[in-house]
């Protein structure tokens, strides 16, 4: 059961990264983050990038149920 | 004032963005609570109450929001995003690669935003390995002495399977941190990356002040909770002040005609803040600083230098800690001015579309101008900088406070530099409507 879940838990974790390296960063750069010009990029986002928030938003949601499952598991073995 | 927030939330879209930031930031602070699995929760609470004097992890803690510590599973919080901007910031001057791309504009600007988040990711293995086995070997709660502390009981069960677990889950934390500032970059207001970090430094406070007021012994403890935040109510004014003070250079554009319409002939100015840095040179400093204390503490302080070290510079009260790091601190606010703002350049730009600065001829004189005008300004700026940077470590020797010192130079810089800036983005949101906005 433990194992399942932690199995389970990396193959989440792996594909959280992969999807948030995915999107293209938004943003960034470090003059960006402690005041810089008030650059907000206009222009809604594509299609892939809408398909690609909802696939990100339920991986996210799987990931942080099994942490929290499997957090729980692990206490009772403790 | 307060009809500025009323209007800022009657106005649909901005109304919408700000619960939107709001949302992110609840979702940022669950995480920050929920323990990665294979910690023993109830351990690492007792240790973490014992530890508060730990200050080797004082600013690395402080930027998760106490989540390091606690190791949850944003444990890292944005601090690897943090060094791999300052990274790329830094090789963007030595490789001529990324040096080209910088110039390229807005698409060179994202594949270096591109290979930041690459780089934050393999940071994050790297940092949450390390964290891991230090937390393993019992050396990240080394100072807590109690009963019911015991260190080495934080990973019950430190087998590879599990350990391999624990790096993927915080790795997954980081990665899914950066994505929630871009969401909040993309749809919410202000950049997202400096409202988390706003957002975790806020969240200490109130600890912060209330072990003071437990920790202090005039008058139940309440005469220094009071007079540290009058101290601090001060400390933001005039950081406030600081951070808005700029020179402005004039700049006179010379008129032309194209066609039958005259074009230019306007008068602008260049300003210059007397912090062009900002609190880069802080972090930069204490960054460095933070990494011979770390060497001393995996070497285990036994050896002459370790003691040495031990005795000089993990904690902020020596005087020779304090020179260093101001002395860092300087120097860095020079470099990165030095950096960031090439005076050649704004030169060269001003000559190519009929600009120049009344009294200075275009071209060369005017770099030289704004060279010698940039390096004065600079130095009130450095120097100020390192002064707020020591307030916490003189309240240690005066209030005998720890060192997450609430209203320590770092923590209200990035407080005071990230509400600005905020403001400021609302603000021009808000004048899209009507034109009474926040600042006046």
């Amino acid at each position: 059961m433990v194992t399942g879940f932690s199995i389970a838990l990396i193959v989440f974790s792996l594909l959280m990264v992969l999807l948030v390296l995915l999107h293209k960063g938004k943003g960034g750069g470090l003059s960006d983050l402690f005041g810089g010009g008030m650059s907000s990029s206009l222009g809604g986002s594509s299609v892939v990038e809408k398909n690609l928030d909802r696939m990100t938003i339920i991986v996210g949601v799987c990931w942080f149920v099994t942490i929290v499952v499997l957090g729980l598991l692990l206490k009772n073995t403790y | 004032m307060l009809t500025a927030f009323a209007r800022a939330f009657r106005t649909p879209d901005l109304r919408k963005k700000l619960l939107f930031t709001l949302a992110i930031i609840v979702l940022f602070r669950i995480g920050s609570h929920i323990p990665v699995p294979g910690v023993s929760f109830e351990m690492v609470r007792s240790c973490v109450e014992d530890s508060n004097r730990n200050s080797l992890f004082g600013l690395v803690n402080m930027f998760s929001g106490g989540a390091l510590l606690q190791l949850t599973i944003f444990a890292l919080g944005i601090m690897p995003y943090i060094t791999a901007s300052i990274i790329l910031q830094l090789l963007t001057v030595v490789i001529p690669r990324l040096e080209a791309l910088k110039k390229e504009g807005q698409s060179g600007t994202a594949k270096i935003t591109q290979y930041t988040r690459y780089l934050t990711i393999a940071l994050s293995i790297l940092q949450s390995t390390a964290l891991i086995a230090t937390a393993r070997s019992g050396a990240l709660f080394s100072s807590a002495r109690s009963a019911t502390c015991d260190p080495q009981g934080i990973v019950p069960d430190d087998s590879l399977f599990r350990v391999i677990v624990m790096v993927a889950v915080m790795t997954a934390g980081t990665s899914t941190i950066m994505w929630l500032g871009e969401l909040i970059t993309d749809r919410g207001i202000g950049n997202g990356m400096s409202i988390l970090m706003f957002v975790s430094v806020a969240a200490g406070f109130p600890a912060a002040l209330w072990t003071i007021k437990e920790q202090g012994t005039i008058g139940g403890g309440w005469v220094p909770f009071f007079t540290v935040i009058a101290i601090g109510l001060v400390m933001v004014g005039l950081v406030v002040f600081v951070e808005q003070a700029q020179r402005r250079i004039p700049v006179q554009y010379a008129k032309r005609m194209i066609g039958r319409r005259a074009y230019g002939g306007t008068s602008t100015y260049i300003p210059l803040k007397v912090n062009q840095a900002g609190i880069i040179p802080v972090i930069f400093a204490s960054s460095l600083l933070y990494i011979p204390a770390l060497i001393a503490q995996f070497s285990g302080g036994k050896s002459d230098w370790a003691v040495w070290i031990e005795r000089h510079f993990v904690k902020g009260d020596h005087p020779l800690y304090m020179i260093t790091y101001f002395l860092l601190i300087v120097f860095f606010a020079f470099f990165y001015v030095a950096i960031t703002f090439n005076p050649e350049e704004v030169a060269d730009n001003m000559k190519k579309y009929g600009g120049f600065i009344p009294g200075i001829r275009a071209g060369r004189p005017t770099a030289e101008y704004l060279n010698y005008i940039l390096t004065r300004i600079t130095w009130p700026g450095s120097l100020y900088l390192g002064m707020i940077a020591l307030v916490p470590s003189i309240a240690l020797v005066l209030f005998n406070a720890n060192q997450n010192f609430p209203f320590g130079g770092t923590s209200i810089l990035i407080i005071v530099g990230v509400g600005l800036e905020t403001v400021k983005q609302i603000e021009s949101q808000l004048q899209q409507r009507n034109y009474e906005g926040f600042l006046r």
